[in-house]
């Protein structure tokens, strides 16, 4: 295997790079080779108390909603997308996000949940369902500024938010399913911020427009973390919001 | 049906696709393989080997934005994951077709204008027909146009050009293994989930039919303009192979030897005879598109 | 920005050199995984080789000493970012 130094690729080749299926394939290898639908199959269930494993059901059912909007909006977006790399990066968050709807819904069955998808629809978050109803309206409207944004800079920044700190407390078998969806969620995420940071270089009067959405969505979003967080007993700054999610806002200079 | 649908998981496609036949690949075939050099060195050979190119980037563009739409589209979950799957394939051999252009020489700039310039008209309104579907979020004629019409189409011209290259340039034979291996499920999935649907939705069976029927106009057509583009390539191909070369046999005839009309006929009649046997099995008439 | 394409004089020039040694980090293909390493939060202190991805949180090395104005590539969220001193402390500034 011929060394690559990844610092000294030219800026063309690195996005070409990194935007492949190619990439993709060979980064996935490293952490899914050898699960079984998320985890390692070696490992057994313990024991949970009525409440506990109450409470993994919702919190698991309304990942399954974000999912689900992840997947219908990245799968949405394809046919849009501005560029031929952009659409087969996206093609890759596809695979994704599908997997992260699928292994979710296997621990629920795991965790004795018979039909999944109606439990789901049962527990939903409506915070979380009227993000989702907004995104999917921008991804109809083939907007792809305002659909990378809420798609892959606050759905994801959200998403890898919880789901870091979710796993650091979480059951053996929780725990590594949402270890390997948070090392997917990364390059989601890069991909939003770095797409859209080079959209407001451009032009910088996509920014007003974006922080009025924020402005609308930001309540949406706090408010499904702090649900969340009290279903999972974490402290909201344990979460680490303020230098995750809201740091990823800043970033791109919107106010929070 | 569940436990049948489980068989369009991710993981499935985990377990066969990256952690199968493509592990340990480059961009679709072994690491280090070429394109051959006498085929680099021919300008005739190269020019047409890119034009066959462009013609599989333009019809995998299609499928990728085709199958991604369909994603919404569909009624269920476990065929919102297979298409998903799906995207990702189409996706994958958008990116390994263009990298076999730039193998070929084709330049990063000219990438586009190459495209533009070589892309066959018939296969570009053949793709608008399918698009225009899923567009309107039509599920079951979506799948019908994608994984029947043009996913059987694909399967046939990649079995036909596998059988054209295996003896000759096992880097691009190797790249067709596997989009061959991606087009098997992918055919599959039409015809398993869509024989169903079809049953429930008799009276869309008619405006099928007819997408069909337009769909395969703009196939032949392509056909037509394709192998009277190369005729005299093939002929140049033939009269410089080794009389000893291993014959290369589709469907009862010898690539090596046939002329490009020959050629033409054996897939348009493969092609076609697929589609009325799938179809049929799906409770569809095959409808001519000389009808 | 030192890009090591454009300056390589400039960017190995009275540098200390790392031999970069795999860390277990397989988020990216096998030719890159060295790398980059897990962050280990507060308290993880960084090499002079090392900086910080604000983005995914990730430790980017180099197999140089780093120094303010180095460009380097996050790859496990794709972003490009320059090196930077603040407070004393190397960090990694993104670049759209």
């Amino acid at each position: 295997m011929a060394e690559v130094d990844p610092h000294a690729l030219s800026e063309e080749d690195f996005h070409a790079e990194v935007h492949s299926f190619q990439f993709w394939l060979e980064a996935v290898e490293g952490y899914l080779g050898g699960t079984d639908f998320g985890f390692d199959p070696n490992l057994t269930d313990e024991e949970f108390s009525e409440s506990e494993l109450n409470y993994l059901v919702t919190t698991l059912c309304n990942y399954c909603v974000a999912e689900q909007a992840a997947l219908q909006a990245s799968s949405g977006m394809i046919s849009f997308a501005p560029a031929p790399d952009a659409a087969i990066f996206l093609s890759t968050q596809v695979v994704d996000e599908g997997r992260h709807l699928e292994v979710f819904v296997h621990r629920l069955k795991m965790l004795g949940i018979e039909d999944p998808w109606q439990e789901i629809t049962a527990r939903s978050n409506q915070s979380l369902l009227k993000f989702k109803d907004r995104l999917l309206e921008f991804v109809d409207q083939r907007d792809w500024e305002a659909a990378i944004f809420v798609q892959n800079v606050i759905l994801e920044a959200m998403e890898f938010t919880v789901f870091q700190a979710h796993a650091a407390t979480a059951d053996p078998i929780t725990s590594g399913i949402l270890t390997g969806v948070a090392k997917d969620e990364r390059r989601h995420m890069g991909f939003g911020e770095n797409d859209l940071g080079r959209k407001l270089k451009q032009a910088p009067h996509t920014r007003t427009r974006l922080n009025r959405i924020t402005a609308e969505l930001n309540p949406l979003v706090l408010s499904t973390f702090s649900e969340i967080a009290e279903e999972l007993k974490i402290d909201t700054e344990d979460l680490g919001i303020s230098s995750n999610y809201l740091a990823t806002i800043e970033r791109l200079g919107f106010s929070t | 049906m569940a436990d049948f649908l489980s068989g369009y998981s991710i993981q499935s496609w985990l377990e066969s696709c990256p952690q199968g036949y493509l592990e340990d690949t480059d961009y679709g075939h072994g690491a280090g393989e070429k394109e051959p050099e006498e085929m680099l060195g021919n300008d005739t050979f190269r020019e047409d080997a890119i034009r066959t190119t462009v013609q599989l980037v333009v019809g995998e563009r299609a499928a990728l934005a085709a199958s991604s739409g369909l994603v919404n589209a569909a009624p269920d979950d476990s065929s919102k994951m297979f298409l998903a799957t799906q995207t990702l394939d189409e996706a994958r051999h958008v990116e390994i077709f263009t990298q076999r252009l730039l193998d070929l020489g084709v330049r990063k700039d000219d990438l586009d204008s190459t495209i533009s310039r070589y892309a066959n008209p018939n296969l570009v309104k053949f793709a608008e027909v399918l698009l225009e579907k899923v567009d309107k979020k039509d599920f079951i004629a979506g799948v019908v146009g994608q994984n029947i019409v043009l996913e059987g189409m694909a399967f046939s011209v990649f079995e036909m050009m596998h059988a054209t290259n295996d003896g000759t340039n096992p880097k691009f034979a190797h790249t067709l293994s596997g989009t061959i291996a991606d087009e098997r499920r992918h055919v599959g999935f039409g015809e398993n989930r869509i024989g169903s649907l079809i049953k429930e939705h008799p009276e869309k069976k008619a405006e099928i039919q007819k997408m069909q029927q337009d769909m395969t106009y703009h196939m032949l057509a392509t056909f037509a303009d394709s192998f009277k583009a190369n005729s005299d390539v093939v002929e140049e191909a033939h009269s410089q192979s080794s009389p000893d070369a291993k014959a290369a046999v589709y469907h009862g005839v010898d690539l090596n030897k046939a002329d490009a009309s020959e050629m033409e006929a054996v897939l348009s009649d493969t092609v076609l005879g697929e589609f009325k046997t799938r179809l049929g099995r799906i409770g569809l008439e095959y409808l001519s598109p000389a009808a | 920005m030192n890009d090591p394409l454009i300056d390589s004089d400039r960017f190995t020039a009275d540098r200390q050199k790392y031999e970069l040694t795999d860390t277990g980090f397989n988020e990216v293909p096998k030719k890159y995984r060295k790398f980059y390493r897990k962050w280990k939060g507060k308290g993880d202190e960084l090499a002079d080789n090392e900086v910080l991805c604000p983005v995914c949180l990730v430790v980017i090395r180099s197999a140089r000493s780093l120094r303010p104005g180095d460009r380097v590539y996050c790859m496990p969220c794709m972003t490009r970012l320059t090196v930077a001193e603040e407070d004393g402390m190397l960090v990694a500034r993104v670049v759209y």
